[in-house]
């Protein structure tokens, strides 16, 4: 039971990784990004490349996340740019419909190019015993990094002068901009620094179980579930909902099997859409 | 002025009618290519039923895939486990898409979901219908597929009698397709693409068109997928699935042109065109498709059509 519970907090945590990237975009640029779960595989696939040539894992895995970092920045700056120039609804089906294609470009290339290379990450002691539980290490070193990366994730947000203009053009960016914000370079700051989390996201799969190519349609619709139950533009609802959605994953996946977790996790998010759209934790609709 | 305009579309489409009953003469007897023709015309006609949906009304349903699959899904597990005949149970199928596609219209209306989120919602359910197929093995076999075989002599069985047979259905689409856009639920239509608030401020019940939109082009493409499903001798997830289906439909419909008759026909054709051209590449079409769609959608988002019509000066429908 425990080891379930602990199992779906860490796998809920990791979709959070991910699914914040879709939550901080499209709050921030107005485009839902449909190719989210490839930044993921890029990332991964990249760390994997440098693990075969021989790399330290630590190396290799900082190289695919900024691998990730650099996809995101490069298709930020080309392109997202059509997308960006219209606005409102035009904006949103633009955006949607770029990524949708970009997320085949990367799957076909992938598929096409490196299809059996994949990442798998070993650590050295594989299981350890705290208080008669056995862990995972892999488990435990994952928790980790995600709790890291999203402290620093709300410090940067709370704390610095940039993260707070970046909550100010979430909230209204016309308003930001009349204070002399520029929407658009923080805009590509947050793409790149989305695109990292995702390649973080991937390198835990990696360390979890195993990431390859054929897995980015799978990362990105867990990740579309969990940003939308936690509510598309609410950052502290997006963790919530990942380790909430993680436990349920992990029990139902155990108890009720595989697709039936999978239907009751995207009927969560369709009802989500229908009856609370600002997501499940909103103070209000 | 205006029965000239009909006449145009009228003429319009008995030149497809015909043009596309010549096709097979011109493919000298290759059991091959007739079979690439005859999917061409299935994928003209979800594109056509799309375009009622996403072309006129800008309801963005991510779910084209889905919705044939279970109509097909429908029709056929009712024939294997209750051995009624495909006859009967190819209405049931039409019927059961024609609800869905309406349901997810009403709802989405009604909670007044932009654009993004009827996608999200569409996207959804095509993951679930692909994850109730897999799942209900008893029923669906899974990942395997059920065989199906045509209806009777020359009707839906491999060969140039379902090419003309498929030909019908599509031309009864693009019928239909016809007589709503000149009828009150097009004008209708016209008036939501532009603008919506107008169109319920004039007086227009932006609900009961939108449904009524979503539900008719839910039920072509439904009976499109049931005929394909006898047609093509075996259905499996992967024949409805988003790549096989929405992809391509969405990069037929930006080819040709949203909104037009003649739009999803040309579309179709190059879009045939270029998965011939592309085919050697084996596994990279995907990511053709993916490029193609990205580069329509940026520089050329109102189709061949529109160019046509800029180059020639003459209305085409």
């Amino acid at each position: 039971m425990v080891a379930i519970l602990i199992d779906g907090i860490v796998q809920g945590l990791q979709l959070s990784l991910m699914a914040v990237g879709i939550t901080l975009i499209y709050g921030l640029g107005g485009v839902l990004n449909l190719a989210h779960g490839q930044f993921a595989v890029v990332g991964g696939i990249a760390a994997a490349l440098c693990l075969e040539a021989g790399a330290n894992p630590l190396v290799a895995c900082a190289i695919g996340i900024l691998g990730a970092g650099v996809f995101g920045l490069l298709v930020d700056r080309t392109l997202l740019l059509p997308a960006y120039r219209s606005a409102g609804e035009d904006r949103l089906l633009l955006g949607l419909l770029i990524t949708l294609g970009l997320s085949f470009v990367v799957n076909g290339y992938l598929d096409y190019r490196y299809a059996n290379i994949s990442l798998t990450i070993k650590l050295a002691t594989p299981s350890f015993e705290v208080a008669g539980i056995t862990v995972r290490s892999a488990s435990a070193v994952a928790a980790c990094i995600a709790m890291v990366a999203f402290a620093l994730l709300f410090a940067f947000l709370k704390a610095t002068l940039l993260g707070k203009v970046i909550r100010s053009i979430i909230q209204n960016e016309v308003g930001a901009g009349l204070c002399g914000i520029n929407p658009g370079r923080i805009r590509t700051l947050i793409v790149t620094l989305s695109a990292m989390m995702a390649g973080l996201g991937g390198v835990v799969q990696g360390l979890f179980s195993s990431l390859g190519t054929e897995m980015g349609n799978e990362l990105t619709s867990f990740a579309l579930i969990v940003a939308v139950v936690g509510g598309v533009r609410s950052i502290n609802g997006t963790l919530a909902a990942g380790v909430l959605l993680g436990i349920v994953n992990a029990f139902a996946s155990y108890y009720v099997g595989a697709y039936l977790t999978l239907i009751i996790l995207l009927a969560t998010a369709a009802f989500t859409i229908l009856l609370r759209p600002a997501g499940l934790f909103a103070s209000r609709t | 002025m205006k029965a000239n305009r009909y006449l145009a579309e009228h003429a319009t489409l008995l030149v497809v009618a015909v043009v596309l009953a010549l096709v097979p003469l011109g493919l000298g007897g290759s059991a091959h290519y007739l079979r690439i023709a005859t999917l061409m015309l299935i994928y003209m006609g979800y594109a056509v039923a799309f375009n009622i949906i996403f072309g006129h009304t800008r309801q963005l349903f991510l779910c084209v895939g889905a919705l044939a699959g279970s109509a097909a899904y429908v029709s056929v597990v009712l024939v294997i486990k209750m051995s009624w005949s495909p006859w009967a149970t190819i209405p049931l199928g039409i019927l059961t898409a024609a609800i869905l596609g309406g349901v997810f219209s009403y709802v989405s209306v009604r909670r007044g979901l932009g654009v993004i989120f009827v996608g999200i919602v569409t996207l959804v359910f095509s993951m679930i219908f692909h994850n109730l197929v897999l799942g209900l093995r008893d029923l669906t076999n899974g990942e395997t597929g059920i065989d199906t075989k045509g209806l009777g002599p020359g009707v839906l069985e491999p060969g140039l009698g379902s090419y003309y047979v498929i030909l019908g259905v599509l031309m009864v689409c693009l019928v239909i397709y016809h007589l709503l856009m000149r009828s009150r639920a097009g004008t209708a239509f016209r008036a939501i693409a532009d603008d919506e608030f107008a169109a319920e401020l004039a007086g227009i019940d932006v609900t009961m068109y939108k449904v009524l939109a979503a539900s008719a082009g839910s039920a072509l493409i439904g009976a499109i997928g049931a005929i394909y499903a006898y047609y093509g001798g075996f259905i499996n997830p992967t024949v409805y699935a988003l790549v096989s289906v929405d992809i391509v439909v969405l990069v037929t419909l930006l080819l040709g042109g949203m909104g037009t008759l003649l739009g999803p026909v040309l579309g179709g054709v190059l879009f045939t065109v270029l998965d011939e051209v592309v085919r050697p590449l084996g596994q990279l079409n995907v990511l053709v498709y993916g490029v193609l769609m990205i580069v329509l959608v940026v520089t050329f988002r109102h189709g061949l059509i529109a160019v046509l019509r800029k180059l020639t000066r003459i209305r085409i429908p």
